[in-house]
């Protein structure tokens, strides 16, 4: 029985297993790994949210993350280049063999954490916290996205486990703002991302940074992104649909089937490669990650 | 991963064709960008990745020789493998940029607008040597047939490969065939003058003339994945009986539409015949 009569591991086996694991990680297509403390979450996460309520007796959750589009892909004048071909789900594949290493080789409960919508839009386990708490990045002006001080914008998935790791803390330093952007938000009074998508002028995104130079307040119109950001998926397909129900004209109900956009709204529900968000400008501006976007 | 300074192309390329092979690419090969100089503009390379230089193909993940031969065709339907060359060129694109520091953008999968796709990856796997154009519409390898592809757009520039000469298609026993009988085993099998989807003819070893019904085919291969549920969509939505109504939405063919445009395996064609019949790479899909 998986769990069961396994003696605690010494300090030094703790240290092994955790390193193994993380190399493990980095091998199966993870460009970061950290390892979360799973009572962190008691802070910032409701009862029914935590890795527990997930996997009973969960002492570790792995963190993985990896990065999506290609700097040749952010280069791509062809938006939807960007918008069908920006992830490759390598962080689930890591995290599933992650699972599967450590149920095989350490003889203990490995889950990979669910973080798809269950109820509402609230996943059970958020990827974000969970990277935050993991060291692997901070909240960013930026609608929130996690920013890691390296790779800037990456994907993250988790596996969480009755195996008990080291942990790590979370970042001392914010990743955002970078310093160019605390400056240019002295000068101008905007960051890049702010004014990529401001929303006084129709836009997501605004905040302000205080003297220290750290985010003091931050605001994302989360709707208003999701219909610019969400164009092709699942909300698209549900609108489209909406509208094709309501037709009564037989003729036009069927160009609407068979239209441009109910055929991509469909692809983009397929296992099909499709990204589910379609609007990366915010990223795009970013200087945090530019030099791993920077190639020949 | 550290990236190289002072790179000799020539072993790049073997040490991407190796990692290719290692990872699932049954054949790997590179086309230069500035090849596609026919194709009209906004479909060539460098339209997708400003100042492309290669484009490196792979093709792999064709069906096994087990699923040939199985007498249940639903099991070809459902036990598709095409998505994994797609995965391994996004890999590609990645090792590309973190190995050696240039630009790679995967070519992405499936149509844009307009139903067409972003750049031909049938042309891409010709120009690469990877394969060649064919009777039956699908590129074939000369040894392996019929394969799926992947491509990868990079501003690396790899040595490039050349089109097969002789390409694989004709086959000569297709040659012979249809010198015989003035067809091939593919045009047999789907004839366009008698409700299929193909027709041409054979002059001096080599296709001319080719003709492909892409709507006529698309209606009999695609019969479930998103043409499959518009059709059917629209269909249900006409009906005024709402019994039937509920029966059409419940039905076999609602279902398996919705299964199959969801992450279930299913294939986005569901006619093969064509490949069946075909005797390239058929030494591949014969085993004990």
């Amino acid at each position: 029985m998986i769990g069961s009569g396994v003696s605690a591991m010494t300090a030094n086996q703790t240290e092994s297993a955790t390193q193994q694991i993380k190399q493990f990680a980095l091998d199966a297509g993870a460009d970061v790994v950290g390892i979360a403390d799973p009572r962190a979450w008691d802070e910032h996460a409701p009862e029914g949210h935590r890795p527990y309520d997930i996997l009973p007796g969960a002492q570790s959750v792995v963190v993985v993350g990896s990065r999506g589009p290609t700097a040749g892909a952010w280069r791509s004048p062809k938006h939807r280049v960007m918008e069908v071909n920006g992830y490759d789900f390598r962080n689930d594949a890591a995290s599933h063999r992650v699972a599967d290493m450590i149920e095989s080789q350490f003889d203990h409960h490995a889950i990979q954490s669910p973080a798809l919508p269950t109820g509402g839009h609230l996943p059970p386990i958020s990827m974000m916290l969970a990277a935050v708490l993991a060291g692997l990045g901070t909240r960013s002006l930026a609608a929130n996205i996690i920013l890691n001080p390296k790779y800037g914008l990456l994907y993250y998935s988790a596996c969480i486990t009755t195996l008990e790791c080291d942990h790590d803390g979370m970042l001392e330093q914010d990743v955002c703002p970078h310093h160019m952007c605390v400056e240019s938000f002295r000068r101008f009074g905007k960051t890049p991302c702010m004014a990529a998508c401001p929303s006084d002028e129709g836009g997501c995104l605004d905040g302000s940074i205080d003297e220290e130079g750290r985010i003091e307040t931050s605001y994302y119109d989360r709707e208003r992104c999701v219909s610019r950001a969400m164009n092709f998926g699942i909300n698209s397909f549900q609108k489209a649909l909406a509208q094709i129900v309501a037709e009564e004209d037989e003729e036009r109900q069927h160009s609407m089937i068979h239209s441009d956009f109910f055929s991509r709204s469909c692809s983009a529900i397929t296992h099909y490669k499709e990204s589910v968000a379609q609007c990366f400008e915010c990223m795009r501006v970013c200087p945090i990650g530019r030099a791993e976007r920077k190639l020949q | 991963m550290t990236a190289q300074k002072n790179i000799d192309f020539a072993s790049a390329k073997s040490e991407l064709v190796a990692i290719a092979g290692k990872s699932g690419a049954l054949v790997s090969g590179v086309a230069a960008a500035d090849a596609f100089g026919d194709v009209p503009e906004g479909y060539r390379p460098d339209d997708i990745l400003p100042h492309a230089k290669s484009v490196f193909v792979i093709g792999g993940a064709q069906p096994r020789a087990g699923d040939w031969q199985s007498p249940n065709y639903q099991h070809m339907e459902v036990t598709t493998t095409s998505d994994r060359m797609q995965t391994l060129a996004l890999k590609m694109a990645h090792i590309i940029e973190d190995r050696f520091s240039y630009y790679a953008v995967c070519v992405p999968p499936g149509v844009d607008r307009g139903q067409q796709p972003f750049m031909s990856i049938s042309m891409a796997a010709d120009l690469a040597g990877c394969g060649s154009r064919s009777l039956a519409g699908p590129v074939l390898h000369p040894e392996y047939g019929f394969m799926y592809y992947g491509a990868v757009i990079t501003t690396m520039p790899l040595p490039g490969d050349k089109p097969f000469d002789p390409p694989a298609c004709p086959a000569p026993e297709c040659v012979e065939m249809y010198a015989a009988q003035g067809t091939t085993p593919c045009l047999a099998t789907c004839p366009a003058k008698a409700g299929g989807c193909l027709g041409g003819r054979i002059e001096d070893g080599r296709f001319a003339d080719r003709q492909y019904d892409a709507e006529r085919c698309a209606t009999r291969v695609q019969n479930y994945w998103v043409p499959g549920f518009q059709h059917v969509l629209g269909a249900t939505l006409r009906e005024p009986d709402a019994d039937k109504q509920k029966m059409m939405l419940f039905s076999s063919m609602f279902s398996r539409t919705l299964w199959s445009m969801t992450y279930s395996n299913v294939s986005q064609g569901q006619c093969a015949e064509c490949m069946r019949v075909c005797p390239v790479g058929r030494e591949h899909r014969t085993k004990k």
